[in-house]
């Protein structure tokens, strides 16, 4: 039942896919966690080539990429994923894909809102002059952290709400080892409550405050949540209970590849989710291409 | 885990059906942010709850309530009341005129300092109220359960020898949660052991530290109201059926979100023990508010 | 001539005047302090004027003496040789003096973080009708208070930042019987420290904070101090310590009126200010018009 509605939205929309990036070769994915491990205590984090390794298996790893857009466009391809939120500013990979598939590739810029006034222009930069049409913030990877109820995150707020872009936060505790304070699901409660426009979607699970986690989502009409970074073997129970009764509008997929989950296991699990018939395609893509305005 | 039907229910959340152009949830729209709330929803919770009740009570709206209560077996209901006229005017007549069904309790805004104190000892005095309330997210500022400013408030309760009902879990209106996060009732207790503080409108989602804290402060109770019967916290039924017997009571939400006919409608399925029904229903409250 | 008196010829600028309203007016119009008051001598309207205690000689007019609000406070202003002025635009008398006398009055609004993006806008939206001179926030008189380093007024600053518009907000012990909390000096650090463009003026005296108001005046660029409600011979000794060394430039003459001050009792002070020479032509008019973004022109 559920798999026969999974095909057919996929058939029949496509998929985006709101978090997505580009492979690299070991080494230099690796070396793109250099940020994290600046925060970390602990040996492990300083060894390890992916700080959140001990929670995932099969890891992407590549010896060598010829041309990252055109393998990430083959995956895509192999799994019926039309669309794909990508970050800007990465590397180069983004910009390529953006001009040669502009149909494929949605962008989505970043913020570090300890940069004050210089975050918020570069905000309305991206959004204005480069079409970035959501803007990513992981304020508990910033060096200082910046929770998400901080002060220093509402002028960014405030931007979104005037370029009436959707924000996308990290909520629930974090794999690699820093602290978790600053994305407790809890201080979304605030958050939403001074900016009831402002659209944002949660990423990496909200766990272990799921439970208040759809509390809220019920509470506040613009809040969200995508599944980034879980494989969906493990999306959350009391999530998946409520996109099935009142949240079919508010939960989004995202996968998590090259980061910690291979393309071909995602959808190899996804059509198990016991999902009713009318969530999967708000789900898959009506829900993303809302707020995405696609 | 028959529900006995003879016990006369005494139900610690009820009140007369609004009257027409009644601005009953004026007080909430400071706190409120969002157009939705502010311009559509004419109960700010309305999002939770399937056919809020809007009765016709005609021009007598006490008689209706107490008609209802008698179709339910009700015995006795507290209403809340303030000394505001305009908002309290049926529920004020409902006390003088029926004190063998109804007893009141204030409505308490810590904001307002030792007017609030002097208030609440008054409304004992020439109200006769059994029990102060507060809705500690819905106040302007809001005011944390744990703050100084209800410090006055809980002292006056226990000089008065009267519970204090008090909202907490996330609150359905769009406004901030952390004033009545269950957490905070702990420092209370703690400070203030022989305050009878009982909770209200569910302690969700953290039931299961309510049952903690229900277990390890003894003067600390749990009211059910704004709940469905068949929403009622699995770990708060099951806390009743173990240790906790004398610690749930039963307060229902009506008219402001529940119908009675639902309400006692689900409640023969809540799978209370057979010793657990009738404190539930009526000893708990005869007990803590003080009403025999 | 004296440096004083040479620079009074030149123009001066008040920053923050109100229009003459009746006796009934200002009361109504301290409602919004008597809402977050809790003694009775405020809370009851004893007290007239909140800060009323310390003030001598309030200016008052009985509802018959009020004439037109506008033409009031440009003759006060003519006698006085007062010769630019920052006013509220919030309501019809406002708007219509800056449009009716666009040299001499410049525009101003208040504002309430409380209201979250509807605050926001508003600053756009007078932004757009107006030359919008100041933003200004009374952080202790805001019902729920709002503290400066408050998230709440983040958006606001960095709305002023966008629109290039200054932020004057009221900083120390307010006069009214309200905390003092959202409004203590210390908090100004962390706003200059994450929002080092921001013009911040603070009014109303930083008292008892003034050491460290001038410390904090010397540490960050854009922020500046205005005299507000303080009849020249009380302005703190620090400030005019700070004026006469290194601080020139970041000293801005503001009155009370009609809110407390007359300006016969200001000026009957003024002289007795041991300023510099070198200070007065900057305090009375120069930084105001620098700060503010007034048109410039020395009238002596």
């Amino acid at each position: 039942m559920s798999s026969e509605a999974f095909e057919k939205a996929r058939a029949d929309l496509g998929v985006i896919d709101t978090m997505i990036g580009f492979p690299a070769p070991r080494e230099e994915q690796a070396k793109h966690y250099d940020f994290i491990r600046r925060q970390t205590h602990d040996a492990d984090s300083q060894e390890w080539e992916f700080p959140a390794q001990y929670m995932f298996k099969g890891v992407p790893h590549y010896d060598k990429v010829d041309d990252p857009v055109e393998m990430l466009l083959a995956k895509m391809n192999q799994h019926g994923i039309t669309r794909a939120l990508t970050g800007m500013a990465v590397d180069g990979n983004a910009k390529i894909a953006l001009e040669r598939h502009p149909d494929r590739f949605i962008a989505s810029t970043n913020t570090d809102p300890n940069q004050g006034m210089d975050a918020v222009r570069k905000l309305e930069q991206d959004v204005r002059v480069h079409g970035a049409r959501a803007v990513n913030c992981w304020g508990t990877g910033l060096i200082p952290q910046v929770p998400l109820n901080d002060k220093k995150m509402y002028p960014i707020y405030a931007k979104c709400i005037e370029l009436d872009i959707p924000i996308f936060v990290y909520a629930g505790v974090p794999g690699p080892r820093i602290r978790f304070a600053p994305q407790e699901v809890a201080l979304l409660d605030e958050v939403c409550w001074f900016f009831p426009e402002l659209k944002i979607v949660t990423r990496h699970g909200g766990e272990p405050w799921s439970e208040l986690m759809v509390k809220l989502l019920l509470k506040w009409p613009n809040l969200h949540y995508s599944t980034s970074a879980f494989a969906p073997k493990h999306y959350n129970k009391d999530i998946i209970h409520f996109a099935n009764t009142r949240g079919a509008d508010k939960v989004i997929y995202a996968g998590y590849y090259p980061m910690g989950l291979d393309i071909d296991r995602i959808f190899a699990e996804l059509p198990h989710v016991p999902f009713r018939d009318h969530v999967w395609p708000k789900f898959l893509y009506e829900n993303a291409a809302r707020l995405l305005k696609v | 885990m028959t529900m006995p039907t003879d016990v006369g229910v005494i139900d610690l959340m009820i009140a007369t059906p609004f009257r027409a152009g009644a601005r009953t949830y004026q007080f909430l729209r400071a706190n409120l942010r969002d157009r939705e709330s502010l311009d559509e929803f004419e109960f700010p919770a309305q999002y939770m709850f399937k056919d809020v009740p809007h009765p016709e009570a005609g021009d007598d709206p006490v008689r209706f309530l107490l008609e209802q209560m008698d179709r339910f077996g009700i015995e006795k209901g507290m209403l809340g009341v303030s000394f505001s006229e305009e908002r309290s005017a049926d529920s004020l007549r409902a006390l003088k005129q029926h004190p063998d069904r109804f007893f009141g309790s204030l409505e308490v805004d810590p904001n307002r300092g030792m007017d609030a104190v002097r208030d609440l000892q008054r409304a004992v005095e020439e109200l006769g109220v059994k029990a102060a309330t507060a809705f500690p997210a819905g106040l302007y500022p809001q005011v944390p359960i744990n703050d100084a400013k209800f410090y006055p408030i809980y002292a006056k309760c226990i000089e008065l020898d009267i519970p204090i009902c008090v909202c907490a879990g996330v609150p359905g209106p769009r406004v901030p949660f952390a004033p009545q996060y269950v957490g905070l009732i702990d420092e209370v207790c703690w400070y203030f052991p022989e305050l009878k503080f009982v909770t209200r409108h569910g302690c969700e989602p953290w039931a299961d530290l309510a049952v903690k804290l229900l277990l390890k402060w003894p003067n600390l109770y749990y009211s059910t109201s704004a709940f469905a019967p068949r929403y009622y916290p699995e770990a708060v039924v099951k806390f009743a059926n173990t240790r906790g017997a004398d610690k749930v009571m039963y307060a229902g939400y009506y008219p402001m979100g529940l119908s009675l006919d639902r309400i006692f409608k689900e409640m023969p399925d809540v799978p209370f023990r057979d010793h657990v029904w009738p404190k539930f229903l009526r000893e708990n409250a005869e007990r803590v508010f003080k009403l025999s | 001539m004296t440096a004083y008196e040479t620079a009074r010829a030149g123009g001066v600028v008040d920053t923050a005047v109100g229009f003459p309203k009746s006796r009934e007016d200002m009361f109504e119009f301290y409602e919004f302090i008597r809402k977050g008051s809790h003694d009775a001598a405020t809370t009851a309207g004893e007290l007239e004027f909140p800060a009323g205690y310390m003030f001598k000689n309030v200016p008052k007019w009985e509802s018959d003496e009020m004439g037109d609000p506008v033409e009031m406070l440009f003759l006060e202003h003519q006698r006085h040789g007062i010769t630019q002025a920052i006013v509220g635009v919030e309501d019809e008398v406002g708007r219509r003096a800056v449009r009716d006398l666009p040299d001499h009055f410049f525009a101003s609004i208040g504002i309430d973080p409380n209201e979250g993006m509807d605050a926001v806008r508003k600053i756009d939206r007078y932004a757009n009708e107006f030359d919008l001179k100041a933003v200004g926030a009374f952080p202790s008189g805001l019902y729920p208070q709002v503290a400066l380093n408050d998230k709440m007024f983040y958006p606001i600053y960095a709305k002023c930042i966008e629109v290039g518009v200054a932020f004057c907000s009221t900083a120390g012990v307010p006069g009214p019987r309200l905390q003092f909390a959202p409004q203590e000096v210390a908090l100004i650090d962390e706003v200059c420290w994450f929002f080092p463009e921001l013009v911040f003026v603070t009014r109303h005296g930083c008292e008892p904070w003034t050491a460290l108001a001038a410390k904090l005046l010397l540490k960050w660029p854009n922020l500046y101090y205005s005299t507000t409600a303080f009849a020249p011979k009380y302005y703190p000794a620090d400030i005019i310590n700070f004026a006469n060394t290194r601080g020139a430039d970041k000293v801005i003459f503001s009155g009370y009126f009609p809110a407390g001050l007359t300006y016969e009792r200001i000026f009957n002070e003024l002289p007795g200010v041991p300023f510099r020479d070198h200070v007065w032509q900057k305090f009375l008019r120069e930084n105001a018009q620098r700060v503010f973004k007034l048109p410039a022109e020395d009238l002596s």
